[in-house]
């Protein structure tokens, strides 16, 4: 054995020092101040050590991960009697109509296991609204049970009340007033005609938001029919607007339908589109030639028209316009968006010299969707105020919201002794009367209308009542002692077959039409001239309408197709208006975008601290700003944002400009395409002489001599000639950029909202954007013939023109067969199928984004966080009934994921399913995607290349189509059709 | 020593022979009685279970227990055949239940006297009432576990018992020759050292046990979130054996949806009530798991009526299959376009009583099986041009689904 050395530190321990000793049982010589700086004296008389807090700490992780391992335990439960019509998983589909005061269509609502879940078009277009209005109908903030005096109640007590207050009403004599919202329903009229009989002195008075009532008197006056006219925008050779906006929010839905069938290049004939404005509108965006006025102009220069059609000499800006009506009389329309009679007649005036009617022009079958009477407004706000009504029941209307003179209502008001509202939210009026029972959404109710004379369609509950709601039909019936509104209305179309128009969503009766008396009225003369005062003027957004859809966060999120901005209201100003008072905007370092903000004053009302968004194609001298905003009882979503514009009418303003910044939420950083052939166009006059006029293909030099970028390819080729080839097909032409195609795509892909200050940050959830681009003054070839700098050039291409040239280029994945994003992906989550889409699977990806940084188009987007059931995103998917028009088909993403548009492969998939259980090949009307089914100018097509029956084979090979940046070689599954004006 | 092992061979041939005969012997005789009960017990179910119960509870017709000793058998057969003509013959006892019975005329069967036969020996023997099921929640995969280790742990006992021989073996050699003698411990001691003295050795134990607890780890972990096996207890304990299995009632009766939907819909329960409305006792649990569907729509067996106003109470089944959401699958395009049968995917559902999960509803799983199964393209006109340029495309072989596109990430995954 060895013998054992000893080895010490120092001699203190050599010598057995007791220091030593003390020191080895003690590591730290000095106490460490642990109590100190854990600022808790209390944690040293605890027993728990480290290594226990260690213990529990491992514990806690590990029982943490058994509980997440195990499968949770999942119920199905069946229905105990099924109904017969619901298989589960497949979907239904009912006709109804879609009416809420402000928007009409008759269409087709796709309901899954009881719940509808999105709009169709069925007899009518839909717009965004429209689209839009299923998630209105889970909007939890709506009006749940009836209120009295603004306390919850329920209905015996309400009725009971009502009833006995209108019989003490109806035997003292008082007068019951009616204000409705233009009502569509004949049964509903003859229901309030009942009303009438049994309480006596009741009077009906309508109101539209939006008035048509100088239109209507103007009819009235010239040909003694109370109602608007139907146009043919399909038969018009030249249509003329002045100021209408019919392709957008003014008059019947389907003028942007018969609008697009009038402007097919391929047949050489296309509609000539004349839009005299003030304020860059929807439609006039789409205009062949647009002319900026000032809104005090329109009635000279009507005048002048109608004059220069007689023989005299028009004014030069109209001269033109003149010639083509003269040249195309009997086969043209003129329009005036006016609520002035005179103007109106003036128009009427000129449709008829040009012997218009009956031809382009109907007042035979004319159309009822707005029967506002502003005269009879004022007189029943008159006589409230005066103490003459006694009791007043409204119904779709939001008067305290909606009415330029709101404080005469709502003073009015306070001296009627019975009020009641009937309405779907309790809004800025129903909060204000005595009772407000809750109505029934369009999707939970019965109903009829005659949208124009002769025409039926029909309104039938899509689902139960989600709350305590009683439809309007109902409570009156209840109020006259009576009940049962379904069988009302069945009885009430005794004449016509019941069940089929009911499945068919309408019927047409031929056998009654109006006999509009020939055009007779005194034509007024205005004179040529224009107010020097900055003018005000009302405008209404494709996304808001008239703000009874405000709590909708799909239609507050919807980029307005021209400012693309959203989730707000701004004054909108020309560039050198802008100018001249020292308003700017400017993007800040994010590329968000940041503006001015003014005080405005509008017949006496002032609207403080309004943010100034500067809009190419608004006329100098001019400010406008939209409807449907500054709500203050809308809901969570809606309230508080923007201005109320109906509080000011139209009229002079004057802007004291304020200090401070208003940031926007817009979509689109740049204005102009900054010469490049994004969108390629040309006009009708080039493409009939030559119909590649504008899609001339780049050419690369080869060996072989020069080829188009497809023969020079680096890529291997997928083969795509065996089964399907799906494609879709854009026309720049046809898209009016109405937005109704972001909505659908919203509703069917399950797409998030994100709010403004994430959109502000460029984080928009929209799988499919619709591009704007203003045309500027400068051009490549203007530089080069004036010899103008690159660098000059470039800078003032950045500069929308005054009245500049619109153009909308819808894009969503372009479902590139050479996808920049495949090659990317670290893990494949991205990948070709076969039938020439680009794949994305969500739970492959890890959420790098290279592919949306390879991404040439922009369409690839981020969850930069959970938008779902989170309460940082309070919209519709953290909201339990908001969460039940999710499309069951498709995923609800998490966070950190990419995501795209499919080509809405669940309905592909669905189609190819349904023609494989019927032994038959994709019918070319079955295949369609959200976007092209909603869209109502058949500009998005989509269909199999590779089958000879679909239209899309053709539209291929069309000498217009060409792929978006083709010079990238992507090989995108989508194509567009070059943009044709109707101009020299 | 060759000749040993042919002997060996030809004992195990012979007795193999012998083996097959006594088997044969044994099935011939389980079948026959087998046959002559099924008949018996088929005619029964399928035609008399509507109206009558192997009991004593009424039906729409009285309960049969005994009724071959009450009644003569001669009777019994004109009655069944054609019991209008016996009560207008005026036979006391047929006019009799025929008052007794509301005046419901019995339907005519006109049965053979072999099935006469049957059917009478059906029912002086009726089958033993088995005792309900109890419901199995213990895995089989597990039993089969078990037995698996009890094995290695005998092998073990086996080998330590061979160490303990050899080491006495080694002692009493040592002993013999003079040496120094070892215990047990020691020997196993001094061997245990001398193993692993060596860096290799302890290399490769050190590596096996490694890759023991990384198998053991991985299999853990890529068994997270699949469940297969698994069979939970049921609000109602219903046996698909009885009715898919002994009934014979096709799958699409009750999960009427599966030719049509994405889900194979569990059925309401007012489809239950198509045939429980008249059945009122099970064969296994008698009325008490009948009682609950009973419960659930609302339904008096004794009266054989719904109950008005009635509130009615959902069933809620334990989903047994459970997909992620983010899979998207259809039932129809499995069972009405791929020509799929149930149990392929989901078992011999018709021998359980209590169902779970068969397979492990893996994406592997999915893909293996769209990589073998082959598209049926004839006579389906939707294939037909697709049929054609892929014949030529591969000539010869057989088209699969994965050739159609089936093993697409976006085919299943939106």
């Amino acid at each position: 054995m060895t013998k054992a050395k000893k080895y010490w530190k120092g001699l203190a321990e050599l010598n057995n020092d007791p220091i030593v000793d003390k020191l080895k049982q003690n590591e730290f010589v000095e106490e460490i101040p642990v109590d100190k700086f854990l600022g808790d004296s209390d944690i040293s008389s605890t027993s728990t050590s480290r290594r226990d807090f260690l213990k529990f700490l491992g514990f806690s992780t590990a029982a943490a991960t058994l509980a997440a391992c195990e499968t949770p335990v999942n119920k199905a439960i069946p229905y105990v009697i099924k109904p017969e019509e619901v298989i589960p998983g497949v979907a239904n589909f009912y006709a109804t109509t879609m009416y809420d005061g402000h928007d009409y269509a008759s269409v087709l609502v796709k309901t899954r296991e009881g719940r509808p879940i999105k709009i169709e078009p069925n007899k009518t277009g839909t717009n965004a609204r429209v689209q839009a209005s299923v998630l209105s109908l889970y909007d939890s903030t709506r009006l749940k049970n009836p209120m009295k005096s603004g306390i919850e109640s329920d209905w015996n007590t309400v009725d009971a009340d009502i009833t006995a207050e209108l019989e003490k009403i109806s035997t003292d004599g008082g007068n019951i007033a009616f204000l409705t919202s233009t009502i569509l329903s004949p049964s509903t009229k003859q229901l309030i005609a009942d009303f009438s009989s049994k309480y006596k002195n009741v009077r009906h008075v309508q109101m539209d938001t939006v008035s048509s009532h100088g239109t209507l008197e103007a009819n009235k006056t010239s040909f003694g029919v109370r109602a608007l006219p139907m146009y043919r925008f399909d038969k018009a050779a030249v249509i003329v607007s002045f100021g209408a906006d019919f392709i957008g929010n003014w008059g019947h839905p389907n003028n942007e339908k018969d609008y697009a069938l009038g402007r097919n290049p391929n047949d050489g004939k296309m509609s000539k589109h004349y839009q005299v404005e003030s304020t860059l509108s929807l439609t006039g965006s789409n205009a062949d030639e647009r002319i900026q006025i000032k809104p005090s102009e329109q009635a000279g220069l009507l005048s002048n028209l109608l004059n220069a059609l007689n023989g005299a000499a028009a004014d030069n800006r109209i001269a033109k316009m003149a010639a083509d009506l003269s040249k195309n009389a009997g086969n043209s329309i003129v329009v005036c968006g006016s609520n002035d009679t005179k103007i109106q007649i003036l128009v009427n005036a000129i449709n008829d010299k040009l012997g218009n009617y009956e031809n382009t022009i109907s007042l035979s079958a004319p159309s009822y969707l707005n029967q506002g009477n502003d005269t009879d407004v004022a007189q029943l706000i008159a006589d409230m105020n005066a103490g003459n009504i006694a009791a007043l029941i409204t119904y779709n209307v939001n008067p305290s919201y909606s009415l330029q003179n709101a404080a005469g209502y709502n003073s009015g008001l306070e001296k009627v002794s019975l009020s009641i509202s009937t309405s779907l939210y309790n809004d800025e009026s129903a909060s204000k009367m005595m009772y407000s029972c809750p109505d029934n959404h369009y999707l939970e109710s019965w109903g009829d209308a005659m949208p124009t004379h002769g025409e039926y369609t029909f309104m039938q509950p899509t689902i139960s009542p989600l709350f305590n709601g009683r439809q309007f039909q109902e409570s009156i019936m209840k109020w006259m002692g009576g009940s049962d509104y379904h069988t009302y209305l069945q009885n009430y179309y005794s004449f016509a077959d019941w069940n089929q128009s009911l499945h068919d969503g309408y019927f047409t009766s031929n056998d009654r039409k109006v006999n509009p008396a020939s055009f007779s009225a005194i034509i007024p003369s205005f004179d040529l001239s224009k107010s020097e005062a900055l003018e005000f003027e009302m405008t209404e957004k494709i996304s808001m309408g008239d703000g009874s859809q405000s709590n909708n966060p799909w239609l507050q999120e919807l980029p307005d197709p021209l400012s693309r901005a959203c989730w707000d209201n701004y004054l909108t100003m020309s560039a050198s208006t802008a100018g001249d008072l020292g308003i700017t905007n400017w993007n800040i370092s994010n590329g968000a975008l940041n503006g001015s903000m003014v005080n405005i004053t509008v017949n006496g009302t002032t609207l403080n601290n309004v943010p100034v968004m500067i809009q190419p194609g608004q006329a100098n001298g001019t400010v406008a700003l939209a409807v449907g905003y500054g709500r203050t009882a809308a809901g969570k979503c809606g309230n508080d944002i923007g201005f109320n514009a109906f509080s000011l009418g139209n009229g002079d303003a004057t802007i004291e400009v304020i200090g401070g910044e208003y940031e926007f939420a817009a979509v689109q950083l740049h204005h102009t395409m900054m010469g490049r052939d994004i969108v390629k166009e040309t006009t009708l006059a080039d493409f009939i002489v030559d119909p590649t006029s504008g899609n001339h293909k780049t050419l690369y030099a080869t060996h072989d001599g020069p080829k188009t970028g497809d023969k020079v390819s680096l890529w291997d080729e997928f083969d795509h000639a065996t089964g399907h080839f799906w494609n879709m097909s854009i026309d720049l032409t046809l898209c009016t950029g109405c937005a109704a195609c972001v909505i659908s795509c919203h509703a069917e892909n399950n797409v998030p909202v994100v709010g403004k200050e994430e959109v502000r940050k460029s984080r928009d959830m929209h799988w499919l954007r619709i591009d704007r681009y203003f045309s500027s003054e400068m051009t490549k070839e203007l530089s080069a013939e004036e010899k103008i700098s690159a660098i000059t050039m470039y800078a003032e291409m950045e500069e929308p023109s005054g009245n500049p040239e619109t153009v909308f280029q819808p894009v969503m994945c372009q479902h590139c067969n050479h996808a920049p994003c495949e090659t990317v992906c670290p893990v494949a989550a991205t990948s070709h199928g076969s039938e020439g889409q680009n794949h994305m699977a969500y739970n492959r990806c890890v959420g790098t984004r290279y592919c949306a940084n390879n991404c040439p188009y922009k369409v690839r987007r981020f969850n930069w966080f959970q938008y779902s059931e989170n309460d940082k995103f309070d919209f519709n998917m953290n909201d339990d009934y908001g969460k039940m028009v999710l499309n069951p088909d498709v995923v609800v993403r998490s966070r950190g994921v990419i995501e795209k548009c499919s080509m809405c492969i669940q309905q592909i998939q669905s189609i190819k399913l349904d023609a494989k259980k019927a032994g038959r090949t994709v019918r070319d009307e079955d295949a369609q995607t959200a976007c092209s089914s909603a869209c109502s100018t058949n500009a998005i097509v989509f269909g199999d290349v590779n089958d000879d029956t679909h239209q899309i084979q053709g539209l291929k090979k069309d000498t217009r189509s060409y792929a978006l940046l083709e010079h990238l070689n992507t090989d995108p599954s989508v194509f567009y059709q070059t943009k044709i004006r109707n101009k020299a | 020593m060759h000749t040993k092992i042919e002997d060996i061979f030809n004992m195990i041939r012979i007795n193999n022979i012998k083996n097959y005969i006594l088997l044969f012997v044994v099935l011939f005789a389980f079948s026959y009685q087998a046959l002559a009960e099924v008949d018996g017990a088929q005619i029964f179910k399928q035609n008399c279970t509507a109206c009558h119960v192997l009991g004593e509870t009424k039906l729409i017709g009285p309960g049969l227990k005994g009724i071959t000793e009450k009644r003569d058998k001669e009777w019994l057969k004109k009655w069944i055949n054609n019991s209008s003509e016996l009560i207008a013959s005026g036979d006391a006892d047929a006019i009799a239940i025929f008052e007794e019975y509301n005046k419901v005329a019995m339907t005519n069967f006109y049965f053979s006297d072999e099935e006469f036969e049957a059917l009478f020996g059906y029912l002086e023997n009726p089958p033993v009432e088995e005792a309900p099921v109890a419901i199995q929640n213990t895995v089989v995969a597990e039993e089969e576990g078990l037995s698996a280790s009890t094995q290695m742990m005998l092998i073990a006992l086996v080998l330590l018992i061979l160490i303990y021989i050899l080491t006495s073996v080694k002692n009493s050699l040592k002993e013999s020759l003079g040496q120094d003698t070892e215990s047990v411990s020691e020997t196993v001691q001094s061997n245990f050292t001398l193993f692993f003295s060596n860096t290799i050795n302890k290399l490769f134990v050190g590596l096996f046990f490694a890759i023991v607890i990384l198998k053991f780890v991985y299999d853990a972990m890529m068994g997270v979130g699949i469940t297969t096996n698994y069979q939970p207890e049921q609000p109602i304990a219903f046996s698909h054996k009885i009715h898919a299995g002994d009934n014979g009632i096709d799958c699409n009766y009750c999960h009427v949806s599966a030719r049509k939907s994405k889900h194979s819909s569990i059925p309401s329960a007012n489809v239950c009530m198509n045939c429980h409305a008249s059945i009122v006792e099970g064969s296994i649990a008698g009325t008490t798991e009948l009682q609950k569907i009973y419960d659930a729509v609302g339904y008096d067996p004794d009266k054989r009526q719904y109950i008005e106003g009635y509130e009615q109470k959902p069933i809620e089944w334990v989903r047994i299959h459970n997909l992620p959401d983010l899979a998207y699958f259809n039932h129809s395009q499995h069972v009405n376009v791929g020509k799929i049968e149930c149990q392929e995917c989901h078992g011999a559902i018709e021998e359980m009583d209590v169902v779970k999960q068969e397979n492990d509803l893996t994406m592997g799983w999915c893909i293996n099986c769209h990589r073998e199964t082959e598209v049926e393209m004839e006579g389906n006109d939707y294939y037909t041009s697709l049929h054609e340029k892929m014949k030529e495309q591969y000539s010869g072989e057989k088209i699969t689904v994965d050739k159609i596109g089936g093993l697409e990430c976006g085919k299943c995954h939106y």
